[in-house]
């Protein structure tokens, strides 16, 4: 009898916890055998490159032509020059720059002394702050121009020297391996697709000075591009 | 009937009833044999009382541990008051569990056996010995003795647990609360139930051989206990040894994978290379990090960082900043990369004040940052800077890595999610062997 009132309490003490806990491991297990497959495979979004609402097929064919056609991802720095642009853009100027209208925060506009091709500091600036300000953009775009003073072959040259000046910087002052293969320049002379004089009111590196539709296009219009090219 | 000036008889607790000496007082005499058997038998039954709360607060903290065996997350229970909601999120009972302090062996079995478990085996078979005592028609202090003595193992254990909480953890459980508490109060009362307990009649051996058995069963009961644990638990876990992914491109060549030596850098033991995914605000980071330097394991791993800021003011991914001022914290590690480990420390120790600086006041954090580093000044906020930690968020695109933190690659295989928790040294010790 004595033993029993010793063992019973002591069995129960055993037999309670022991069910409990055999019951919550067996449900574990069940549950786990449910997930397994579930969790194997992970919910969360993948890293990957932007593609913001204004990537249009053809702001991405135009970056792509750019990117491919001219030679830039080879990293031949070669760029796309006014005879090619007809064949890259296939778009009259007017629509070739209304496709960069979604891009007003994304732009900055390099502006230049008549007939020269050198950064000043703000532009220096300005160019760095543009690059800083990657995001998840692949491409980063240089679209060149001049104003139409002076002959054709003189502002295809000028307007070829600013789209590399903003090149060289970005290379000498990040000494980045990548640049060459994200960076693409398209200049367009005197030629085509010319700035009206709305762009004045988007960030320019003379912010604050005379600008209007001559001065303008004495410029260098860049912007990371927000799409998966 | 007669009158009496004796002292009158001690009540079940023991407890002599209050002495009126000015007064005569009719009593009845209990017989002078049965008046030992009767005294300080209650509190054998009030221990039990005590060991059943133990019992309870066990009960729902091994339950929660087990939950968490499936690999998904669960809500915890977090009250001490019985029946309460069970809560999700950071509480002092989820650091707790997740903690390497709350289970054994747990590089031998995913999650180990837990120490709750334990727990509740020791106050089932105080309990158990409570109910026995409270029935046993001799009882002595020989008895009870024992009983005392049983308590003391979860007094011990809950002083332990204690101070670990205090110094290592930092918060408290309010689950482990209500077991220190119990522990407390089932050897308080042991040691009064002792006391008052009457004594074993003169020249009665010790009962070495009782004891032993007693001690015997209660060492049976908790085995019998992890025995069934370890024979139930789930372990088919294919997450363990197949991971959860590859890296596809390890080229670093923009040096943005942060050395983050661990242990003594001059033991000449291999070490396996591995990358963690961290956000330098993210809390969850912090435990992961903590959880790792406690388990030792770190140690056995060359470690680099990628940062992976999830704060949308430099990361596209996310559309809204989960962890504001990480981007900033970020590029102040990649500005001076000999600092970044201390860095790192410094944003995971002060993290709830930076993270609301950099809700608030992103500027005030760039000082904060400048003035405990005087080597990232002039850097952070630089387009170069951002440029760093740009780079780093693409070699997470080129991996096309799950936008998520902590993550941990151990050589090139991304350890699951759900093994970076209770299973972290269960999996990591697994991977290791796989490397070597």
């Amino acid at each position: 009898m004595n033993a029993l009132l010793h063992l019973a309490p002591m069995l129960l003490a055993l037999a309670v916890p022991g069910v409990m806990v055999s019951t919550w491991l067996g449900d574990a297990k069940e549950s786990l055998a449910a997930n397994v497959e579930a969790t194997m495979t992970t919910k969360a979004v993948t890293a990957s490159v932007a593609e913001e609402g204004y990537c249009t097929a053809e702001l991405k064919q135009i970056v792509r032509r750019v990117a491919g056609a001219c030679g830039l991802l080879g990293a031949q720095g070669r760029g796309c020059q006014p005879a090619d642009a007809s064949k890259v853009v296939s778009l009259s100027g007017e629509d070739f720059n209304k496709l960069f209208l979604p891009l007003q925060d994304r732009v900055r506009i390099i502006e230049y002394d008549m007939a020269k091709a050198e950064l000043d500091e703000g532009a220096k600036r300005a160019v760095e702050a543009a690059w800083g300000d990657r995001g998840g953009a692949s491409f980063f775009f240089v679209v060149s121009r001049a104003s139409p003073e002076g002959s054709v072959e003189k502002n295809r040259e000028l307007s070829e020297g600013r789209a590399k000046a903003v090149l060289a910087h970005l290379t000498e002052r990040f000494q980045d391996p990548d640049i060459e293969r994200q960076v693409g320049l398209l200049w367009l002379g005197e030629e085509f697709a010319q700035l009206q004089g709305n762009f004045c009111s988007w960030k320019r590196s003379r912010e604050g000075e005379k600008c209007d539709e001559k001065t303008i296009n004495r410029s260098a219009f860049i912007a990371w591009i927000d799409c998966a090219i | 009937m007669q009158t009496s000036d004796f002292p009158t008889e001690p009540d079940a607790l023991g407890v002599d009833a209050p002495r009126d000496l000015g007064r005569t007082e009719t009593v009845t005499r209990m017989p002078e044999d049965r008046a030992p058997r009767r005294r300080g038998r209650a509190w054998p039954w009030l221990v039990f009382v005590a060991a059943l709360l133990g019992c309870y607060y066990a009960a729902i903290s091994t339950h929660s541990f087990i939950t968490w065996l499936d690999g998904q997350e669960h809500a915890i229970s977090c009250s001490v008051v019985p029946g309460a909601d069970a809560a999700t999120g950071a509480t002092g009972c989820r650091t707790a569990m997740l903690s390497t302090y709350s289970s054994l062996f747990r590089t031998s079995m995913w999650g180990g056996i837990p120490v709750s478990l334990a727990a509740l085996g020791v106050f089932a078979f105080i309990a158990g010995f409570g109910v026995y005592l409270g029935l046993k028609k001799d009882l002595t202090r020989r008895d009870t003795g024992f009983l005392l003595l049983a308590t003391l193992l979860p007094v011990g254990t809950s002083t332990a647990y204690a101070i670990i909480s205090a110094t290592k953890l930092g918060e408290f459980c309010t689950v482990c609360i209500g077991i220190y508490a119990s522990s407390g109060a089932a050897f308080i009362l042991a040691l009064v139930g002792h006391f008052r307990a009457p004594r074993a009649a003169e020249g009665t051996p010790v009962p070495w051989g009782r004891w032993f058995l007693w001690f015997f069963e209660g060492v049976v009961l908790v085995g019998a206990l992890i025995g069934i644990y370890v024979a139930v638990a789930p372990t088919d876990r294919p997450s363990v040894t197949k991971g959860c992914g590859e890296l596809v491109k390890v080229e670093d060549e923009a040096k943005i994978l942060l050395p983050m030596p661990t242990g003594d850098a001059r033991d000449p033991a291999p070490r396996t290379p591995a990358i963690a995914v961290l956000d330098p605000l993210c809390p969850a980071c912090r435990a992961f990090d903590r959880r790792l330097e406690a388990s030792e394991l770190d140690q056995r791993l060359s470690m680099q960082v990628l940062l992976f800021p999830l704060d949308s003011k430099c990361n596209w991914m996310v559309k809204s900043s989960l962890h504001p001022g990480a981007c900033v914290v970020s590029e102040a590690m990649l500005c001076a990369p000999a600092s970044a480990p201390r860095i790192l420390e410094y944003a995971f120790s002060e993290q709830q004040r930076l993270l609301e600086l950099g809700k608030t006041n992103e500027a005030a954090l760039k000082a904060d940052l400048e003035q405990h580093f005087p080597d990232v000044k002039g850097c952070v906020g630089s387009a170069a800077a951002k440029a760093r930690v740009n780079k780093s968020l693409r070699w997470a695109v080129a991996n096309a890595l799950p936008v998520m933190t902590p993550q941990l690659f151990v050589g090139q295989t991304r350890i699951c999610d759900e093994d970076t928790d209770l299973g972290l040294e269960y999996t990591l010790t697994k991977r290791l062997e796989a490397a070597h």
